[in-house]
């Protein structure tokens, strides 16, 4: 079973916040879904190519020209704003 | 304007419409009745959009009096609520989008308004489009309208509601491991998951980039072909997206039956359908093959790394500042502290736990044993489905391995919901299409369908073969 550190450790890299309540139900459900994609640990895949996508278009270019649209709706979609500009809390800090 | 009205099909609608039998705005008010007074039960429609209805249905009848349009003019529809349609609430039935109001039109939606189509409302569907019951939504489940107890499948759930409760003449899904031939199977409607770049999906709110296609949800084989040939094609806003749908003949029917797929845990009246109309194509004069396509065993494994690797990229980019729901108070003094309260508040369990999952498989130390793997087992499921449709025309098996299950039957064990997709999920590795239609009802009313998969773009050869089925075994 997944531990609770390692649940906790992947909430933080998902920029989720995990309940002291939530971490055994957590711990639960991932475990059978982990135990469940373990599957593919049986197979030898030596020498398979990996498929990470299945478009078989090439690059697609375009010129490199601006075009003006609109934005009110964007700045009205803001949670918060000064203005037209997009407000948010301190980005530099110290970790603690 | 006939009493039944809402039980017709596009090419019934669209005569009516050029005959002068009744106008858009007629139909449209009528649905939008319709809709007040059953959607009560059903809960098909997150946002019924009124207004936008009844403003695109006059100018759909000012173009057929012009003689202008095509055959979707004039006709009403329902859109999944992750589809976008400017200056209209788009959720992904999420409470993180509750109040989002979509900046711009999906490529669909604006190749649907060119054609004068008229848009009913916004339907319901698992959070993120992730689920297979719509019990996942963040607002309420919908209900099959073939017994309300039980769901409509997911997680195009309202658009198949929808069709099946005549709310609406056709809708438009998204489908990733099943999305939109799972609930057409539950609701006993017809649905197709085309070849991935078949259609744009620009405007669709992206779950996994590798595998999401837009599609029709339907009311027969006829109708599902009519919308697509409508969406589908190159679109500069989806790199992805081509222009290689194929004219096909076809001159002897051969069909393939995995065996695979009539495996442990398949449903005995559901296997029964299906094998009848195995029986019944056998009589018509098609080639039945057996084969085996010997890796279906590892595709939901599979699926369920790859489609969260990618949900936990596509979701990263939801932090509640630029649009969304904030939920931040003032206790909070970091950008930091805001991301977490938003996400946190934001998004609900399945969708947490799909991200968790996938931000694991690709983390540090898990990457080679988990997503690089799904990566490899992903082309043998590709070459799989190449191998076999190199000889024969159509791959037929279920569409669900069960009956639609009760609302709450299912919603606490992970790994029984996720059993749901075993038929559906390889499909979208492989990125070929695959239609669901409906093929009789259990002895408790319930509808059945079956899967036709084909080779990337001949959607052609699954039309043909499933308006043979539909012919003989009706529409629900």
């Amino acid at each position: 079973m997944i531990s609770e550190e390692e649940i906790r450790k992947i909430a933080k890299l998902s920029y989720l916040k995990i309940n002291d309540n939530e971490i055994e139900e957590m711990r639960d459900k991932f475990s059978s879904i982990l135990d469940y994609i373990n599957k593919l640990q049986e197979l030898n895949l030596d020498n398979i190519a990996e498929t990470a996508n299945l478009s078989k278009t090439d690059n697609v270019f375009r010129e490199d020209v601006s075009e003006k649209k609109d934005s009110e709706g964007l700045i009205n979609a803001f949670s918060k704003k000064k203005d037209r500009f997009l407000e948010v809390k301190k980005i530099l800090y110290n970790e603690d | 304007m006939k009493t039944d009205f809402y039980k017709m099909t596009i090419g019934e609608v669209s005569e009516g419409l050029r005959n002068k039998e009744f106008t858009s705005l007629e139909l449209t008010k009528a649905f939008l009745e319709r809709i007040k007074e059953k959607d009560k039960e059903i809960k098909a429609y997150i946002n019924v959009t009124e207004d936008l209805a009844l403003e695109q249905a006059k100018i759909a009848d000012e173009m057929i009096k012009k003689g202008e349009g095509n055959i979707l003019t004039g006709i009403p529809c329902a859109i999944k609520d992750n589809i976008m349609i400017k200056g209209v609430k788009c959720t992904a039935a999420s409470k993180f989008l509750e109040n989002y109001i979509a900046e711009y039109d999906a490529t669909v939606i604006e190749k649907l308004k060119k054609s004068g189509a008229v848009f009913l409302g916004k339907t319901n569907l698992d959070e993120f489009a992730m689920g297979s019951s719509c019990e996942n939504s963040a607002f309420f489940p919908t209900r099959n309208p073939h017994d309300l107890e039980r769901v409509p499948g997911g997680s195009s759930g309202g658009s198949a509601a929808a069709v099946a409760g005549d709310l609406c003449v056709y809708a438009l899904g998204s489908d990733t491991g099943g999305s939109i031939r799972q609930p057409a199977s539950f609701c006993g409607i017809t649905g197709i998951k085309p070849t991935y770049g078949a259609v744009s999906r620009y405007g669709l709110i992206a779950f996994a980039s590798s595998l999401d296609q837009i599609g029709p949800m339907t009311k027969t084989v006829e109708d599902c072909k009519i919308v697509l040939d409508v969406i589908k094609g190159k679109d500069k806003m989806d790199s992805t997206s081509t222009d290689s749908i194929k004219e096909v003949k076809m001159d002897k029917i051969r069909i393939v039956v995995p065996k695979e797929y009539f495996g442990e845990g398949l449903d005995k009246e559901v296997e029964k359908s299906v094998k009848d109309v195995i029986e019944f194509l056998k009589s018509s004069g098609a080639e039945i093959v057996e084969v085996s396509l010997p890796n279906t065993d590892y595709a939901l494994a599979c699926y369920y790394i790859i489609a969260p690797a990618e949900a936990s990229a596509n979701l990263a980019r939801f932090d509640g500042l630029r649009y969304g729901i904030a939920f931040d108070g003032n206790e909070v003094d970091k950008v930091m502290d805001i991301y977490l309260n938003n996400r946190t508040n934001g998004f609900g369990k399945e969708v947490k736990k799909r991200i968790m999952l996938g931000t694991y498989t690709l983390s540090s130390g898990y990457y080679d044993a988990f997503y690089k793997r799904a990566l490899k087992v992903r082309t043998l499921i590709r070459q799989d489905f190449e191998k076999v449709l190199e000889k024969v025309d159509i791959i037929l098996g279920p569409t669900s391995p069960c009956l639609p299950f009760k609302i709450g039957e299912k919603s606490d064990d992970p790994m029984s919901m996720y059993l749901a997709d075993i038929y559906t999920v390889s499909i979208n590795l492989a990125g070929v299409p695959g239609i669901s239609i409906p093929c009789g009802k259990s002895s408790t009313g319930l509808p059945i369908g079956l899967q036709l998969i084909g080779a990337p773009f001949e959607e052609e050869k699954l039309f043909i073969i499933s308006s043979l089925i539909e012919k003989k075994y009706g529409r629900n």
